[in-house]
């Protein structure tokens, strides 16, 4: 019985302890390299004192112990499993049992994974060659202890009887069973929590370069990928780098849950990004550096693999190109399908050339060659200012951002071999620059890149997965390029903390288009999108879109239909490339419900051209004036938001004031008025201030037919407290000589209207049937009545014209009422006998009528009371 | 215990969640959702197609409180997402019979 404190098993758990400890105070770069030596140590001194092997004959019956996958590699995580191989010349001794529980049940018993598996040579071989599975852990196996040539002997076999018949199919099961991998690893779970092993860019991606190598050219070595060309240098040591980043993080992560977890899970992120020692930088939280940096590292690695398979190893489709062919002086030319340069010397003597082979990339549809990719990277300092300002140079862009949508991203080349960073300087804040919550998909860099690309797929013939309005709206668009530089550039102010991205990224845009040659007019646009970016989701979330100043109100800070069109757009693919979180049915309703609003508004609009905004700013301007004391100055603010658009608009400053007193003076009462006397013509001006009420408006005129006052012209207003502002254009009483004593009738009639004393119907009734008898004095024109619910979005407009009788107006907004409707907006005008009347009306719900029957109703009740034109 | 559910116009989700806060409730349940009562959706026209909003979005809140509070919940709810327009939305108050805190197993009172 060995004594049990000199136990090998023993050593090897306290000389663990001793090298993870270590890892944790600094990085170890021989970290993985010492672990697999302590376990080979634990192995040799194991067999040197096993009791078991003597009685094996290794003579007779010669076997090795050997390692597999990561252990092979000599990679040992902290919590990676132990791969072994207990392998037979001939067959397996019948004391392999008793060997095993000797050798591997010590490792269990101090907490180690050791997987194993107990072979023939012809078992393993014949194995292999069935499974894929079983293969690929072979291909790193390392000899670890017992008959050397029983190693040397599998490896031979595997590599004549499985690699060399098969090294083409085996390949291509590998790059098969890659694509699977990633593209169940590009889920969006795993964009927020990578996987350091299976995911894109994980150590998989540098397992697979290994083992292709392996196959393809019994690659020993991965520098040696370096010594095949596979790799330059710079990128072996980039990749070096990369995955020692990765490792340790993997060593981390596993010390940190204690287990084999390869999955870095949310609640890891923080405290792991404490562990590894990341600091606040650039306005991000240690935790937002920490997978910042990560996802570049991995990035990168996955960039290396694609490169390594386009290499040598992907099927090229056959494409049908416009032109293969450059001639000699352009520099480029195609092989085997992707664009290379003609020789180094042709870019060092033509810088264009750099962003011209992309150019071409997008526009015959094929990649870059490896090689290429290699010398835009490597001599990126060709991209200095001259070049960053060429006209030729940015042309070239601008026709790379608006090619349309392919299967590989040219953008996206442009960004990992580090081009677009150089071209556009001010990009670099948002490389790889992650934001720490579950919406954000992405790094601000793919973010903008994948709304570009969202932007460009609406116009695309063949995709039904999107509203057909979009598709409609970006082909209707005058200046796409405008909407796709936005989208590219629109976080480019979150490379820098704090609030405000929008307007930080609408100032750098500016500078930065306009070193590049873009004319005023452009950069005015592409800085107002990118301003004002959040608006309308910002809008259609905080305020009522079913008020009519909530889309006057976007209106007028947009200004014109394409500009509203490409901002909608731009909302709609910012909120699609942010994550599977930020854009849903819910969010898609209630924006394209404000966007059809607030276009109406636009398009029919009076309301929100930039004439009509610059006249309302001017008269607030004129009556905040007027006032010296702050405190009416504040209440004339307050006012001002709750006064109705059209009221601002059409009301001239001087009356505005006036309006102003009038309504101050209401308080409690049922209405108040005001009487005047027109300079010019003998009408009299009635204003009227009253709580708004359904049938209001028909009181005042019955009560002014009641006293046979007849209204030429009227304006109703209502402001957004409630409060109806009517202004009337009347004939005079008859009775000059005592006017005042008139006006003090129709005002105690009006009361009376008003509190349901009076019953104007019945008072009006036997007038109103002696005057629709009356015939108009010329008949020109049938009646017309229109009930229109397109124009806007928020009324119900009803135009009737008619003849003028006394008492017409009275009976169309007693009609109105009577079909339950109240009028919010009017305009009466007489010219001569004919009379035009427009209302906006909403029911008593302050819903819009449009079902048929409600219409076909209002038809039925107007035409009723009007005078019949035989 | 009582359950008060409350559908409420979109923009006023802030109001509503800050009234409560006001008066110590300091969880709630919030789900996006679609609905009509009286409040229909109107078409839009734009270049000869219709688009119509059947289903208005609208937010619905979920909270659960001891029944000696939910008047009061119910009150500062109505309050603070009335704007007087139609669409205001409803708010509902159901009996809860029982609940638990998934953390710690606490039942009752002590899980809300």
């Amino acid at each position: 019985m060995q004594n049990i404190s000199e136990h090998p098993s023993k050593m090897l758990l306290q000389k663990r302890i001793e090298l993870i400890s270590s890892l944790l105070k600094e990085k170890s770069p021989t970290f993985l390299k010492q672990h697999a030596r302590i376990l080979d140590d634990y192995f040799h001194e194991s067999f040197k004192r096993s009791i078991v092997n003597p009685r094996i004959d290794i003579d007779k019956n010669p076997y090795a112990i050997i390692a597999l996958g990561g252990y092979g590699r000599k990679e040992q995580c902290v919590h990676s499993d132990i791969d072994l191989l207990f392998l037979f010349k001939k067959s397996i001794s019948d004391k392999v049992e008793d060997l095993i529980q000797e050798i591997v049940y010590p490792l269990w018993d101090i907490g180690l994974e050791v997987g194993y598996a107990t072979r023939s040579m012809e078992e393993c071989v014949s194995f292999a060659d069935k499974n894929f599975y079983v293969l690929t852990p072979l291909l790193d196996a390392r000899f670890i202890c017992g008959s050397p040539s029983i190693y040397s002997e599998l490896m031979e076999q595997l590599r004549e009887k499985i690699i060399y018949r098969q090294s083409k199919k085996i390949i291509s099961r590998l790059i098969e069973s890659n694509k699977e991998r990633h593209s169940h690893f590009g889920d969006s779970t795993y964009l927020l929590q990578p996987n350091l092993k299976e995911g894109q860019g994980g150590l998989r991606d540098y397992h697979t370069m290994l083992w292709i190598g392996r196959i393809d050219f019994n690659l020993k070595r991965f520098r040696d990928l370096e010594y095949y060309g596979r790799l330059s240098h710079a990128e072996f040591q980039a990749l070096i780098k990369a995955l020692s980043f990765i490792w340790h993080v993997r060593n981390c992560l596993h010390q940190m849950t204690g287990r084999k977890c390869d999955q870095l899970y949310f609640e890891y992120q923080t405290e792991l990004a404490k562990i590894l020692k990341f600091k606040r930088t650039n306005g991000q939280e240690p935790v937002e550096t920490f997978l910042g940096e990560l996802h570049a590292r991995m990035e990168f690695i996955k960039q290396q693999h694609l490169m390594f398979l386009e290499q040598g190893y992907l099927k090229k489709p056959k494409r049908k190109s416009k032109r293969l062919k450059y001639k000699k002086d352009e520099g480029l030319k195609v092989k085997k399908g992707m664009l290379r340069f003609r020789s180094l010397e042709s870019v060092l003597d033509s810088p264009k050339l750099i962003i011209k082979i992309f150019e071409e990339s997008a526009r015959l549809k094929i990649p870059l060659s490896a090689e290429a990719k290699r010398i835009v990277n490597e001599f990126g300092n060709l991209v200095d200012d001259k070049f960053r300002t060429s006209t030729y140079v940015v042309k070239s862009f601008e026709r790379i951002l608006s090619a349309p949508v392919q299967t590989f991203n040219v953008l996206k080349e442009m960004l990992s071999t580090g081009f677009l960073e150089r071209f556009i300087p001010e990009i670099k804040g948002i490389i790889n620059r992650i934001q720490y919550d579950e919406y954000h998909l992405y790094p601000v860099d793919m973010h903008l890149l994948r709304t570009v690309q969202t932007i460009k797929s609406f116009g695309e013939a063949e995709n039904n997965t999107y509203d057909p309005l979009y598709r409609n709206l970006y082909n209707e668009l005058k200046h796409r390029k405008l909407l796709l530089w936005a989208a590219f550039l629109h976080d480019i102010g979150k490379g820098d903390p704090g609030k405000s991205h929008s307007e930080r990224g609408a100032k750098i845009a500016k500078t930065l288009l306009s070193a590049k040659g873009l004319k005023p007019k452009e950069i005015e646009t592409i800085s107002f999108l990118i301003k004002e970016h959040l608006l309308l989701v910002k809008t259609a979330t905080r305020r009522d879109i079913h008020d009519e100043e909530t889309a006057i109100f976007c209106a007028r800070k947009i200004k014109d239909v394409e500009r509203l069109k490409m901002l909608y757009l731009l909302t709609i693919a910012d909120s699609m490339a942010t994550g599977p979180k930020a854009w849903n049915d819910w969010i898609s309703t209630l924006l394209r419900d404000l966007f059809l609003k607030v276009l109406s508004i636009l398009e029919k609009g009076e309301l929100a051209t930039r004439e009509a905004v610059e006249i309302v700013e001017k008269k607030r301007e004129e009556v905040i004036r007027s006032t010296q004391l702050p405190h009416r100055r504040e209440n004339l603010e307050s006012l001002f938001n709750v006064m109705s658009p059209r009221y601002l608009l059409f009301t001239p400053a001087n009356e505005l004031l006036k309006d102003i007193k009038l309504y101050n003076s209401l308080e409690n009462k049922e209405f108040v008025w005001n009487i005047t006397k027109a300079s010019d013509r003998n009408t009299r001006t009635v204003k009227i201030c009253a709580k708004d009420r359904p049938g209001l408006f028909s009181k005042i005129a019955g009560t002014f037919t009641l006293n046979n006052i007849d209204i030429i012209d009227a304006q109703i207003f209502t402001w957004r407290n409630n409060i109806a502002l009517d202004i009337f254009e009347v004939k005079p009483p008859l009775d000059k000589l005592f006017e005042d004593e008139r006006w003090e009738k129709v005002e105690k009639n009006l009361k009376s209207a008003l509190s349901g004393r009076l019953d104007l119907a019945s008072e009006l009734c036997a007038k109103m049937s002696a005057y629709r008898s009356i015939k108009p004095r010329t008949l020109k024109m049938p009646n017309r009545i229109v009930v229109d619910n397109t124009t806007s979005s928020f009324f119900t407009i009803v135009e009737v014209f008619t003849y003028d009788f006394p008492g017409l107006l009275f009976s169309i907004t007693d009609a109105l009422f009577r079909c339950k409707l109240d009028i919010w907006i009017a305009k009466i005008s007489t010219k001569i006998d004919q009379v035009v009347d427009v209302f906006y009306v909403r029911d008593f719900d302050g819903q819009k009528v449009d079902s048929p029957e409600q219409e076909e109703a209002i038809n039925i009740a107007i035409k009723e009371i009007l005078p019949k034109i035989s | 215990m009582k359950k008060i559910e409350a559908i409420i116009k979109p923009f006023k989700l802030d109001d509503v969640k800050e009234a409560l806060n006001e008066i110590g409730i300091q969880g709630m349940t919030i789900s996006e959702v679609k609905g009509y009562g009286r409040q229909k959706g109107h078409m839009e026209i734009y270049r000869g197609a219709e688009y119509v909003v059947d289903f208005i979005p609208k937010i619905k809140i979920e909270i659960v409180v001891e029944s000696e509070r939910a008047d009061q919940v119910v009150d500062k709810i109505q309050e603070s997402a009335n704007t007087g327009k139609i669409g205001d939305g409803k708010i509902f108050v159901l009996s809860i019979e029982q609940a638990i805190r998934v953390r710690t197993g606490e039942k009752g009172k002590d899980a809300i």
